[in-house]
């Protein structure tokens, strides 16, 4: 507890590579949630030690086939009701995961647990530039209110500068 | 043999490919023929005349792409495929390691009560919808006898539940007079088995919105349906932990056994008069919890369910390593009132405990197919430690 300022919690972590179960990976965290019902993220600090898998040649492979489609990716119920992602799907699966990692995050108080319930629709939209745009709707399954609910989020994705959150909306906004 | 996509810019290159179309010693075989500019070309083309197709397109700059590398090996997939589920339809009527619909379900009880003596289905309530609420009796004999309950699906969206409820009531039919501890445990107790505790919710999960929890029931005043069914039991209900308001995923319901599909349970145990142990399902979150939900107290009985639930949580755990946590619902989850274990403790069923079966968040509700048969297998291991402690202790 730190008084006026919000509870710290101090994290030793061990990352499983879900695509490469042997491998784990150690880290430490430093979590501030603030103080207020104000709605503000957690101040997060985070430290790997070790190496994390090279995906070089995967993500080279990915971006290349999604550039080369004529038609723009549309794609919806990833995985569907009974848990089935096709194999092509799998990366855009992968990166909605990240994205529900950001959206968590700036969600996040010491009452909630968030995780990804199912990409409901993705639809790819072309750009000018160098980066791969990924309008997604995601549901979002928060534990202690058992709610399902839908968000809008923009995912911008390059094999060098990574995947970034550039628009964000959650359940109800815009109405 | 391959297949290619082709894209034409123009009538100049569509003519070529019409060219083409008439080599017939090349024996092309277009899916889709060159017509028009603006339409894809799908042509499959024999291994021999692949690489001299290739470079007739690219010598005269006709764009293509590869729609399918290896034709043979698509083929293949598809065979086998067929083969496999061919397999599954000679071999068995019922495949355990699929998700059904109620109607399947509801086909599968009738065959297990039919192909075993001591295999009754019984019903004990309509839902809101007026769909039955179906029960498979376990038992060999006596005159209420003392007595295991155990549901899954009261929460609709968790597809696991209902899917292990239908391989364990198979595995416990079929494995009696052969397996030692299920053949002592139905000579003397009797085993009550719901698989679908909230058919019209599960319903609705097929039709209309997978990620569905509640009941269906109308709330007057309200444009939302449903009541989460287990905040709805008469135990702490209204508590902290449950909403009131009709159009959240944890309304508790106007008041309890407000909800048709959890009064058929209460009235039914009440009547029998004789349970020693209530168990539920759900998921996911891999945890065996036993009460309190209501109250972060511990229960009377705490050191004995405590040292229960780890020694079940160990036999689930020596199949595969799926490691379950234990502990009261308050602590390891959240507080929540209104919750079916809550009440059958307080109602003097002391062994009650809920399970939230695979997995951790990965796929969370949507678990693939394939987990259905382990997952069920572990957590009947988890079980049937619960129960064979419940017998020994009633005898």
């Amino acid at each position: 507890d730190i008084d006026d300022v919000g509870h710290k919690y101090y994290l030793e972590l061990e990352l499983e590579d879900v695509l490469d179960k042997d491998r784990t990976v150690k880290c430490t965290a430093e979590v501030l949630y603030h103080l207020g019902s104000k709605a503000s993220a957690p101040d997060v600090q985070l430290t790997v030690q070790g190496e994390l898998r090279s995906t070089e040649e995967a993500d080279k492979e990915f971006y290349n086939r999604i550039r080369s489609l004529e038609k723009e990716l549309v794609a919806e119920n990833i995985p569907d009701s009974h848990g089935n992602v096709p194999p092509a799907l799998e990366p855009i699966h992968l990166l909605a995961w990240v994205a529900s990692g950001y959206v968590t995050w700036q969600n996040s108080t010491e009452n909630t647990k968030f995780h990804l319930a199912q990409v409901k629709h993705v639809k790819q939209v072309k750009r000018s530039d160098e980066d791969l745009q990924f309008d997604y709707v995601l549901l979002l399954h928060e534990m202690v209110s058992q709610e399902v609910l839908p968000w809008e989020v923009t995912v911008l994705w390059h094999p060098q500068r990574g995947a970034r959150v550039s628009q964000c909306q959650g359940p109800g906004a815009g109405n | 043999h391959q297949v290619l996509r082709i894209k034409t810019k123009n009538e100049e290159e569509v003519k070529q490919l019409q060219l083409l179309e008439s080599l017939e010693h090349l024996e092309l075989d277009f899916w889709i023929n060159p017509s028009a500019p603006a339409l894809p070309v799908d042509v499959r083309i024999p291994a021999v005349s692949v690489q001299s197709v290739k470079a007739f397109l690219e010598s005269q700059g006709i764009e293509y792409s590869i729609l399918i590398e290896d034709l043979q090996d698509v083929l293949d997939k598809e065979k086998q495929d067929m083969a496999e589920s061919a397999q599954r339809q000679r071999s068995s009527s019922f495949d355990f390691g699929a998700y059904h619909t109620l109607d399947d379900i509801n086909a599968e009880l009738d065959h297990l009560a039919s192909e075993y003596s001591f295999v009754e289905k019984i019903q004990i309530g309509e839902s809101y919808e007026k769909r039955p609420l179906y029960v498979l009796k376990f038992s060999t004999g006596g005159s209420k006898r003392p007595a295991i309950w155990l549901d899954a699906g009261i929460h609709s969206r968790e597809w696991v539940t209902q899917a292990s409820a239908l391989w364990i009531a198979n595995k416990i039919a079929s494995d009696y007079g052969t397996d030692a501890s299920i053949t002592s445990l139905l000579d003397k107790m009797d085993l009550f088995l719901l698989p679908v505790a909230n058919p019209d919710g599960f319903v609705y999960t097929h039709t209309s919105n997978r990620m569905w929890r509640k009941t269906r029931s109308k709330n007057p005043g309200s444009i939302c349906i449903g009541v989460d069914p287990n905040r709805n039991w008469d135990a702490g209900f209204g508590g902290p932990g449950a909403s009131n308001k009709p159009c959240s995923d944890s309304y508790h319901g106007p008041s309890a056994n407000s909800e048709v599909e959890v009064k058929s349970v209460v009235d039914f145990i009440k009547n029998h008069g004789n349970f020693k142990a209530f168990l539920t399902l759900h998921s996911y979150s891999q945890l065996l919890m036993y009460p309190y939900g209501y109250k972060c107290t511990r229960p009377d009985d705490y050191a004995e369910l405590e040292s229960l639930g780890r020694a079940a949580a160990n036999s689930i755990r020596s199949l595969y390593g799926t490691t379950f946590q234990v502990g009261t619902i308050c602590s390891t989850i959240y507080q929540a009132s209104g919750g079916s274990i809550d009440w059958s403790y307080d109602n003097g069923i002391k062994y009650s405990f809920a399970f939230e079966l695979r997995d951790t968040g990965r796929y969370g509700f949507l678990l693939p197919a394939n987990q259905i048969v382990p997952a069920a297998k572990e957590t009947w291991l988890g079980l049937k430690r619960i129960m064979e402690h419940v017998r020994d202790k009633s005898s």
